[in-house]
């Protein structure tokens, strides 16, 4: 109790002192001054000294819901939103395409592989599947149900246009 | 020759002379529990995991495959063994299924499939021999465990609600037809249906 | 697409009423926006930031910010195709905790070692660490100076570290992070070719009939690559892959041929395949009479352990030659390795007999065009100069090299290893271009170049990536900057070594980094740094293509480049603070110039002007310095290089080129070198011509298998390797900071064989600690997860910053590389 007392008095001091800086600092300070005063900046070790470790958590579970995720950009692979545990894809099978394949989405209902999936290296479209796509997996992974360690500020090129859109109907 | 084997077999046939019928038959009746029993136990260890992968085939392909997969380790611990999946519990079809066994015991001999690639080689041909067993007797080894009345759909994921529903309940699909390796890797599925 | 329902009523109800009246409605009073003007977006190419791959991505740029990036359909290296890291590289630059001041540690406004971050200016950043250099230098000379730098540096901002440091300061103290990477590939090419890098390119993909992964898994760490070989190996049925590790792992999803081997038992397996080909009659004895020479390397060489080691104690030849070696001929080659039988192969590494023979058979049939690929495996071990000599004897003895589709092909693990790390050549023992400090010939070259006087360059080598670490804790190394790496992640035996030898109260350790990394952590002053985009530069990939860049996106206020650091620092030091007055008096004009003038602001380095940057570019660094300082650094750098087999075109063209594969001779790039036909510096009538060594010829060496450093034993019974995964790059300082990588990977966990956990009493999930002689660390046990090993060994990779396998492994290197081998050592695990 008495330590925690300590840690706040000491971040309002970091608060205090920054604020004389303010014109040269971001969101960087802000964030490290609400947490504890001692390593600030070890945002993925949850601010623990390298010679000691905070517990593992459990393994977090894969996401099965299978809600689609909004991409944030047209180019992404979508994540798989449910679980692959025991799909195989290797030289003799390939698991995902006996639902995502464009034969087989009807009875599946699964969206179907994107028409990028069907062109060679020269981008010529082969009937089937190209071979260089083969491997599912090394562009789209499921997703765990992990509270990530550090927010991401990138900007959804679609709020950009919102906000222009609405200052050319202002004019 | 001829004539020993002659008198053999009148000796087998003559009635007996020397024991009572009473005896005959207890003694008959020991014999036949010891034999049975014998028989049966023998049986039942040659339906244990610990006899099935007492070869090193299937202890070094199938059952090392096994164990990773959701059959062998799970959330509440139920675990399929070996004969739970591949020995019919009803008896006719087990004998049945033992005296095709015979076959496995005669590969084992001869290494058809002793090393990692014979295995991979035959490997299409021993899953299908599984899947038509399990086609023609509606999944029965699944259905020991995973009865389709008590399936609760809420606690499934949506996909898999869905076909239970509407394919499995109809009998259009039996569980084998959707599930094909899920306890072992798969063989080379080209031509398949579904793949 | 979001749309929120009043807006949606809205929209309809405009429609509605437009419609009635018999008017069209302007597009923004839809959902969809089509205004081009709007949804323009700005693109540009650059090289993926992550892998040694080198595949070329669009950035799409919007209002300031990249948008979008996507795969290049132009590049040839990955024709429209990113691994999942590439198409999430445009949130690497976003995480929340972007550094945007110095940050120094102070207490009472003052530093102090054992302080708290505060944040500092830029000026007072550059005051402290001008300060501390000094003092260092005054006190210990220029052997107390050092530098990490980096295999990510821009080929500018590693040749500038160069310039800085080795004639600067005149401190060979720098070394690259490619030091843990690809040193011993570097050692290999010198020794077997005299010049470094890979003679094939990636074109051999498309070329080959067999692939042999030896170590590597390309599936998850050179994905584009890895899409490459699957599509030639499904599109081509004759076509076959055989892949050999320590752990079964996702490459084996392709495999015709896995094979599991005990650690370090690639060696014997190597010379197994040189005995096959000679005992089978399959030598090219034409290619080899003409091509090669046979040596006989010395052994018993140690284990780059510290000197009082037992293991350095017992070595013969340990620290006493450079992996020097005798002439023999090719009968007493054959016969040394002879005793590398099919039985005793098999026996020592577990490789079933009938996978070796298949093995051998696909490098000795004359009619296999085969392709070898390696890279952590092979160069992460304490044989690692001689693994990677070893596989080009193979290639070497059936003359399958430089031609398409048979190609001995070392690849990189990061962006730049080859452009920056190794080609400028940022290591503790080198210059641009394969040159060598030892080598008085090349010091006088480069200060040629550089216009410096005679003897600026110190000739011994300075302290590598590992003696940085040791000699930082034994208090001799006392000023060190970090850039552009994790290496309080990275390096092995980080509790012994890295984290004693940072908090060393004698030392002042400066880390640039866009982001607080654990290296960061153990720093005293932090430079927030730009990244990527944020600044223009080259890259060099595995297959010797040097791709550019142009600045796309303003840094985030406060963040500055790698380069920009470097050079404004060298404003601080007068000729005068580094120089003693001997050398001074051999070029007078240096007199009271800082070094800023000496290296940078020079008639060399300063002659392109800004005019040659247009005004809507942005180019931060040159609009500071005033000079197109990128372009002139490049052309300076190039000059080493050009008439000596490592010609690079003139820096514009890589502007509009997706990058060239040097040498590029008479503004030809060249594919396969060596050869005639495809080398333009192979002498006519040759065939083949491995000009690296003065007579033409490649070596084989007669190397035996030597054992690890450190095995299992009763105690720590388990091998322990570490590596990588494909959703994050190497310490994940960037992809841990992109949700939706840092969700399909979160954690590190220990890789485990059902079988060792449950004779553990262990099982999924379980909190265990990982403990060796020289540290432990907390994961969870994965038993069923992509990678599979054998019994006896576990894999924990090393992304994850919270849980640090380096406070576990040994710092044992290669004695000739000085490269440390992260794939053996001894561990045990217990359940917390």
């Amino acid at each position: 109790m008495k330590d925690l007392k300590l840690v706040s008095i000491a971040g309002l001091i970091a608060l205090l002192s920054t604020l004389f800086l303010a014109p040269i600092l971001t969101s960087f300070t802000v964030h490290a001054a609400d947490k504890a005063e001692r390593n600030t900046v070890a945002t993925l070790r949850d601010h623990t000294e390298i010679d000691s470790q905070k517990e593992p958590n459990p393994i977090p579970k894969v996401i099965n819901n299978d809600i689609k995720k909004a991409r944030n950009y047209p180019m992404q692979p979508p994540v798989i939103p449910h679980t692959i545990r025991s799909y195989e894809v290797n030289k003799y099978n390939n698991k995902c395409m006996s639902c995502h394949s464009r034969h087989r989405t009807e009875k599946s209902q699964a969206p179907m592989v994107s028409v990028t999936h069907f062109m060679n290296r020269d981008g010529n479209f082969l009937a089937e599947i190209s071979p260089r796509r083969y491997f599912c997996n090394q562009c789209h992974v499921t997703q765990l149900d992990a509270e990530p360690l550090v927010e991401n500020t990138f900007i959804d090129m679609h709020s950009l246009m919102k906000q222009k859109t609405a200052n050319t109907t202002e004019h | 020759m001829k004539s020993l084997l002659l008198i053999g077999w009148r000796t087998l046939t003559k009635p007996s002379g020397y024991y009572s019928l009473g005896a005959l038959v207890i003694g008959g009746f020991i014999a036949g529990i010891i034999f049975w029993g014998g028989f049966n136990t023998a049986l039942e260890v040659t339906n244990t995991e610990a006899f099935c992968i007492s070869c090193h085939e299937m202890e070094n392909n199938v059952y090392e495959e096994l164990k990773t997969t959701i059959h062998f380790t799970n959330r509440s611990g139920v675990r399929a063994t070996c004969p739970d999946c591949h020995v019919p519990h009803n008896w006719t079809s087990k004998i049945a299924r033992k005296m095709q066994a015979s076959k496995e015991v005669w590969g084992t001999i001869f290494g058809t499939i002793n090393t990692r690639e014979k295995f991979l080689v035959h490997r299409r041909r021993l899953a299908e021999n599984e899947w038509r067993r399990l086609k023609a007797n509606d999944s029965l080894e699944c259905r020991n465990c995973h009865n389709f009345d008590y399936m609760d759909f809420t606690a499934q994921s949506e996909r898999a609600a869905y076909q239970h529903s509407t394919a499995l309940a109809s009998g259009e699909k039996t569980c084998i037809d959707c599930h094909k390796g899920i306890a072992h890797k798969l063989p080379d599925m080209k031509g398949v249906e579904g793949w | 697409m979001s749309i929120n329902r009043r807006e949606f009523i809205k929209a309809n109800a405009v429609a509605a009423a437009a419609a009635v009246a018999g008017v069209s409605v302007p597009a923004i009073a839809s959902n969809l926006i089509t205004s081009s003007d709007i949804t323009k977006l700005k693109w540009d190419k650059a090289p993926c930031r992550f892998c040694g791959t080198g595949c070329s991505v669009n950035v799409g740029v919007m209002d300031g910010k990249v948008v979008a990036t996507h795969g290049d359909i132009k590049s040839p290296v990955n024709k429209g195709l990113n691994c999942v890291k590439g198409y999430f590289l445009s949130k690497i630059m976003y995480g929340k905790d972007r550094l945007t001041t110095p940050l120094l540690r102070m207490t009472n406004g003052k530093y102090d070692k054992e302080g708290e971050f505060t944040p500092i200016s830029w000026d007072q950043a550059f005051d402290i660490m001008a300060e501390k250099a000094k003092e260092t230098l005054k006190k210990s000379g220029p052997t107390a100076v050092g530098m990490f730098g980096s295999g990510q540096w821009t080929v500018q901002e590693g040749y500038a570290a160069v310039k800085l440091y080795k004639a600067g300061f005149r401190s060979n103290n720098i070394d690259p992070n490619a030091r843990h990477c690809m040193a011993s590939a570097v050692g290999g090419f010198m020794r077997t070719f005299g010049i470094d890098e890979p003679m094939g390119c990636y074109d051999d993909l498309e070329a080959a009939d067999a692939f042999v992964l030896w170590g590597s898994n390309m599936a998850e760490m050179h994905p584009i690559l890895w899409t490459r070989l699957t599509d030639r190996r499904l599109s081509a049925p004759h076509v076959k892959v055989a892949v050999l590790s320590t752990f079964e792992h996702r490459s084996f999803d392709l495999a015709d041929n896995g094979m599991i081997f005990t650690p370090q038992t690639d060696l014997a397996i190597l010379n197994y395949i040189a005995h096959y080909i000679i005992s089978t009659g399959r030598v090219n004895k034409d290619f080899v009479n003409k091509h090669t020479n046979f040596r006989l390397g010395e052994t018993d060489i140690g284990y780059g352990l510290r000197p009082e080691h037992p293991l350095e104690q017992k070595a013969k030849n340990n620290g006493k030659s450079k992996g020097s070696s005798t002439p023999i001929d090719f009968d007493e080659y054959a016969k040394f390795v002879s005793t590398y039988t099919v039985e005793y192969t098999s026996k020592l590494s577990g490789v079933p007999e009938h996978k070796l023979e298949a093995l051998a058979e696909l490098y000795a049939d004359p009619k296999i065009k085969v392709t070898s690929f390696w890279t952590m495996g092979f160069n992460q071990h304490t044989r690692g100069v001689w693994a990677n000599n070893l596989v080009y004897n193979i290639h070497l003895l059936t003359g399958k090299i430089s031609t398409p589709g048979n190609s001995p092909f070392s690849l990189t693990g990061q962006p730049s290893a080859c452009g920056t790390a190794r080609e400028v050549g940022t290591f503790s023992h080198r210059l641009p271009a394969d040159m060598v400090v030892t080598n008085p010939k090349h010091r006088a070259i480069a200060e040629k170049i550089w216009d410096l006087p005679e003897g600026t360059i110190p000739a011994k080598p300075g302290y590598h990536a590992v003696l940085q670490n040791r000699m930082l804790k034994d208090g001799k190394l006392n000023f060190y900057w970090v850039q552009c790496n994790n290496n309080m992640q990275a390096a092995a035996n980080i509790n012994e070594e890295a984290y004693p030898g940072y908090r060393n109260p004698k030392n002042f350790i400066v880390v640039s980094d866009p982001y607080p990394t654990v290296t960061a952590q153990a720093a005293d002053l932090i430079l927030p740094t730009a990244m990527w985009v944020e600044k223009e530069g080259v890259y060099g990939n595995a297959e010797r293509r040097t791709q550019s860049w142009y600045q796309m996106v303003e840094a985030p206020t406060g963040a500055k480049s790698d380069l920009w650091q470097l050079v404004e620092f060298s404003k601080r030091f007068a000729i005068e603070d580094v120089w003693p007055e001997e050398l001074i008096a051999k070029k007078p004009e240096v007199r009271g110039k800082t070094l800023y003038d000496v290296l940078f602001q020079n008639p060399s380095v300063a002659k392109f002007s800004l005019d040659e940057i247009p005004d809507e570019r942005l180019n931060d660094e040159s609009r500071d310095f005033g000079f197109y300082i990128q372009k002139g650094l490049f052309e300076e750098y190039a000059s080493f290089g050009r008439g000596h087999a490592h010609d690079l075109a003139p820096y514009d063209r890589y502007h509009k080129e997706r990058g060239l594969r040097w040498p590029v001779v008479n503004g030809k790039e060249t594919k396969w070198r060596f050869k005639e036909g495809s080398d333009p510096y192979v002498k006519p009538g040759s065939g083949w011509d491995f000009y690296g060594h003065k007579d033409g010829r490649a070596i084989i060496f007669a190397l035996p298998y030597e054992p690890p450093a450190e095995s299992p034993d009763e105690e720590y019974d388990l091998w322990l390797s570490t590596g990588r995964v494909l959703e994050h790059w190497h310490s994940g300082s960037m992809t841990q900071r992109v949700p939706e990588l840092y969700k399909a990977m979160p954690d590190a966990l220990v890789y485990m064989h059902p079988d060792d956990a449950k004779s553990r009493g262990m099982r999924r999930g379980d909190l265990v600690k990982l403990i060796s002689r020289r540290g432990e660390v907390q994961t969870r046990v994965e038993t069923r997860g992509r990678n599979k090993p054998p019994v006896g060994l576990v894999y924990m990779p090393w992304f994850d910053a919270s849980r640090l396998v380096n406070k576990v492994t040994l710092d044992a290197t290669d004695p000739l590389s000085k490269q440390t081998d992260y794939k053996k050592c001894a561990i045990k695990i217990v359940k917390v």
